[in-house]
């Protein structure tokens, strides 16, 4: 476990800064270079690294990344070299919560949004191909995480989170990260019908 | 059915390829070749779809 490199992933909104933040008052070193302050959107932080985003150009920094966390949006992990383990904590959140919670980021940022239908379909096919490819790979363990299960239960899921880091983490303090009231953009109970995962 | 013109020496080895992978005709393979194809393609446009949101949102180059 020492020598694999722990990925936080997921679409954007479904959680992954919470994980991240998670990790890190976990114990967990987590690799974070601060540029994308907090706002609205985020009000505790990013944890984002900006090198991440050119791992297609460069991924010569990823061996420094054993033993520690860190971000990456979905998509990105088809560049991921086969030369390393990974642990991915798969972030999943109800398609319609993730799509309204980025529409507003997108509208705060001054950036258009694709049609919500359109945009959930691509959502749905990138997640089965992504979730599919993931499966496939030999040096890849992933742990799926619902962003709903997370706020409703942090106790249990915290543990489930803990044991696939082979106790690397510690459970108590990363449960108590989770703040219900960050919870926004939900859907009612009695039409989320389709949680992903 | 339609026809398709291609370059005969393309054909030869598309006969050849078919019958080493087991195809029941030259035919079958290519028109397995096409789907295929197509199916990458728009494999490829989806995901460069989610690319763009995934760019405004910051999370992609």
């Amino acid at each position: 476990m020492a020598d694999e490199i722990i990925i936080v992933s997921g679409l954007p909104r479904s959680g992954t800064s919470l994980m991240m933040q998670m990790l890190d008052r976990g114990g967990v070193p987590v690799a974070t270079d601060n540029l994308r302050a907090p706002d609205t959107d985020n009000p505790r932080g990013y944890y984002e690294l900006e090198q991440v985003k050119k791992i297609k150009h460069d991924a010569s920094w990823l061996p420094s990344m054993r033993g520690r966390a860190f971000k990456m949006v979905s998509q990105l992990l088809y560049e991921l070299p086969s030369s390393q383990r990974y642990r991915v904590i798969f972030m999943e959140r109800d398609l319609d919560e993730m799509i309204a919670s980025q529409e507003k980021m997108l509208a705060r940022l001054g950036k258009p949004a694709a049609p919500a239908d359109q945009i959930r379909h691509l959502f749905t096919q990138h997640l089965e191909r992504i979730r599919a490819w993931l499966a496939d790979q030999p040096n890849i363990a992933v742990l799926s995480v619902r962003y709903s299960d997370l706020v409703a239960d942090p106790a249990d899921e915290s543990a489930r989170i803990a044991a696939f880091l082979d106790g690397r983490a510690d459970p108590a303090p990363m449960a108590a990260t989770v703040d219900a009231s960050l919870y926004r953009n939900r859907k009612p109970e009695a039409t989320r019908t389709d949680l992903v995962g | 059915m339609v026809k398709v013109k291609i370059d005969p020496a393309l054909f030869d080895r598309a006969k050849r390829a078919a019958e080493a992978a087991g195809y029941s005709s030259v035919e079958e393979f290519i028109a397995d070749c096409i789907e295929k194809q197509i199916q990458r393609l728009k494999v490829e446009q989806d995901e460069a779809a989610v690319s763009d949101q995934l760019r405004g949102l910051g999370y992609v180059e």
